[in-house]
């Protein structure tokens, strides 16, 4: 596998630019934007009321311990504890969307061909997972800095200690939508178009799950394949309860061997 | 003289049909290189698999001693490869300073060789158009300074001149012609007299088999034959060139072109020819020294 730094960083920020420059980035931004809008606006600052009520603070504490939430509620910024349950949930789902055309689009139309003759597959492969992490952390950023600014406009002396929660919460974010942006590296490897690699990507969620269940169900040693889904560890992360292999081992092993699968495929197919 | 290319038996298949059969050749640096053959011959085959884009089945394929898409031949192998589009999202000079920039141009440099390519083809006007803006000529006219950015050792043109208006192609073909010092062009084409008039060496490839393989120049310096080409259709025309001192064999290649095969000790034959249709009254449009591409290559196929 040959690697070139200084070629897999203009593959990545090609990629990155792509989101300021073309309508179709655009449109993402746009999209996102109007969803976190409301999302910040009747979700956040709603739940954030509700949270803060002292009427039916017992009540929110029944919901969230029988849901194994009520870590969150120890959160002085409550903001950001919304945040994280709908961020943690919804990005990867954004995700999928989003990256869902990393080079299907350009082997179909031939793009791919002029970038051959100047990159190596395994750099076009990795560059662009990075190109689509990048997009994904400025994205992720500004509706972490949406929220802070919520936050500190109900009580400014939270701003600090609500900005470097921000900090851990992104790290956290950044690592769980990884192996999503791998996985859709590895379905654009074999599929014909972005609309089959996010159907693909669906019917891998849902038929695996089911095929894994059915297994399960008859050697129960096989649950260990749920591992093998990106967001496992989702449910555990949402209540704090994930250790940190489980936070970040488990994720980062997945991108790995899903770019190890893609870079495989992608170096054995025609262009 | 070095090696470029060398293929040694490559066969490719695409599933059960076969696309090249047990191909074998050598490309030298030189004058360009014509690729030719009809629809489906695997001509677009053989340029994918130099370029990396595919894999050959069997046998082996070195360019330069790599193998093709190896690291080592990024800005030395460049190519225009058939239906490959640039991408719609980005104006034609950011795409074109991207693939310098992975060339290993600065961003500075970059741009300025993507201004001097694109001017090379004469799109300095457009440069900031995205593709889909562009006519279909210009947009190949783009994919055609991609492949001139940098000093690309081996230049490989997949009907580069197809789709362009007159004018365009003949800049297109003389640009190939000026560069052809500095890198080795292999063409392929369907116009046979544009391959005649740039290439030194042809590859003919007919259902998957490479049926020729030798320098363009010793077919057409073979002076047994010279093909006339009258302005007109006249009476007789083959008659009575076969009665011509020295004749050996005439044959109406097409419509008012004839191909005549004459005995090598017959001195200014040519000289002789014209002087014979000035007497007869025929207006001749073209004398051509030796067998024309395209009747070479017809005949072989049929």
């Amino acid at each position: 596998m040959q690697l070139h730094a200084k070629r897999l960083v203009n593959i990545a920020l090609f990629e990155l630019v792509r989101l300021f420059l073309t309508k179709r980035g655009l449109l993402a931004v746009a999209v996102l934007s109007i969803c976190w809008l409301i999302v910040l606006r009747y979700a956040i600052g709603e739940a954030v009321n509700l949270l803060s009520s002292p009427d039916i603070a017992g009540f929110i504490d029944q919901i969230f311990g029988a849901i194994g939430l009520s870590k969150l509620l120890t959160w002085p910024e409550a903001e950001l504890a919304v945040y994280w349950l709908i961020a943690l949930y919804s990005f990867p789902i954004f995700c999928l969307f989003l990256c869902a055309d990393q080079t299907v689009g350009d082997r179909q139309r031939g793009t791919l061909r002029f970038l051959s003759l100047r990159a190596t597959r395994a750099e076009i492969i990795l560059g662009r997972f990075i190109g689509q992490l990048l997009i994904l952390i400025v994205l992720l950023s500004i509706t972490l800095v949406a929220t802070l600014a919520m936050l500190t406009y109900r009580e400014p002396s939270l701003f600090f200690a609500g900005s470097s929660r921000s900090l851990v919460l992104l790290g956290y974010l950044v690592v769980a939508v990884m192996p999503y942006i791998a996985l859709m590296s590895f379905i654009n490897t074999f599929s014909r178009s972005a609309r089959l690699a996010f159907i693909v990507a669906i019917l891998f969620f849902v038929g695996g799950k089911i095929i894994v269940g059915l297994l399960a169900w008859t050697i129960p040693a096989l649950e260990v394949l749920n591992y093998i889904f990106p967001g496992y560890q989702v449910a555990d992360m949402a209540a704090q309860d994930a250790g940190l292999m489980l936070a970040v081992g488990l994720p980062l092993i997945q991108t790995m061997i899903l770019l190890i699968f893609a870079e495989r495929m992608f170096a054995r197919s025609s262009l | 003289m070095s090696t470029l290319i060398k293929a040694q038996g490559v066969t490719k298949y695409f599933g059960s049909k076969l696309a090249l059969s047990n191909v074998s050749f050598e490309i030298n640096t030189g004058p360009p290189v014509a690729l030719v053959g009809p629809n489906g011959a695997g001509k677009t085959t053989l340029f994918s698999l130099l370029c990396g884009y595919a894999f050959p089945s069997s046998g082996e394929l070195k360019i330069m001693h790599q193998q093709p898409g190896n690291a080592h031949l990024f800005g030395k192998l460049s190519a225009l490869p058939q239906d490959a589009q640039l991408d719609p999202g980005f104006s034609i000079i950011h795409q074109l300073t991207f693939y310098a920039q992975l060339q290993g141009f600065s961003k500075s440099q970059a741009k300025q060789e993507s201004d001097r390519v694109l001017e090379l083809v004469g799109l300095s006007n457009a440069v900031n158009q995205r593709p889909n803006d562009l006519s279909h000529g210009m947009r190949k006219r783009a994919i055609i300074a991609q492949a001139l950015i940098g000093s690309p050792q081996i230049v490989l043109l997949d009907e580069a001149t197809a789709g362009l208006d007159p004018v365009h192609a003949r800049e297109v073909r003389e640009l190939i012609s000026t560069l052809s010092n500095q890198a080795t062009f292999i063409l392929s084409s369907h116009d046979l007299s544009e391959l005649e008039r740039l290439c030194g060496q042809i590859l003919h490839l007919d259902q998957g088999k490479l049926t020729e393989h030798n320098a363009l120049s010793q077919s057409t310096s073979n002076q047994h034959f010279v093909t006339l080409r009258l302005a007109q259709k006249y009476k007789d025309v083959e008659k009575k060139l076969f009665a011509l001192a020295g004749v050996r064999n005439v044959h109406n290649s097409q419509a008012k072109e004839y191909v005549i095969e004459y005995e090598k000790s017959v001195e200014a034959f040519d000289i002789q020819l014209l002087q014979y249709c000035h007497q007869q009254g025929w207006q001749y449009q073209q004398l051509v020294n030796g067998n024309t591409l395209e009747n070479q290559i017809f005949h072989k196929e049929h």
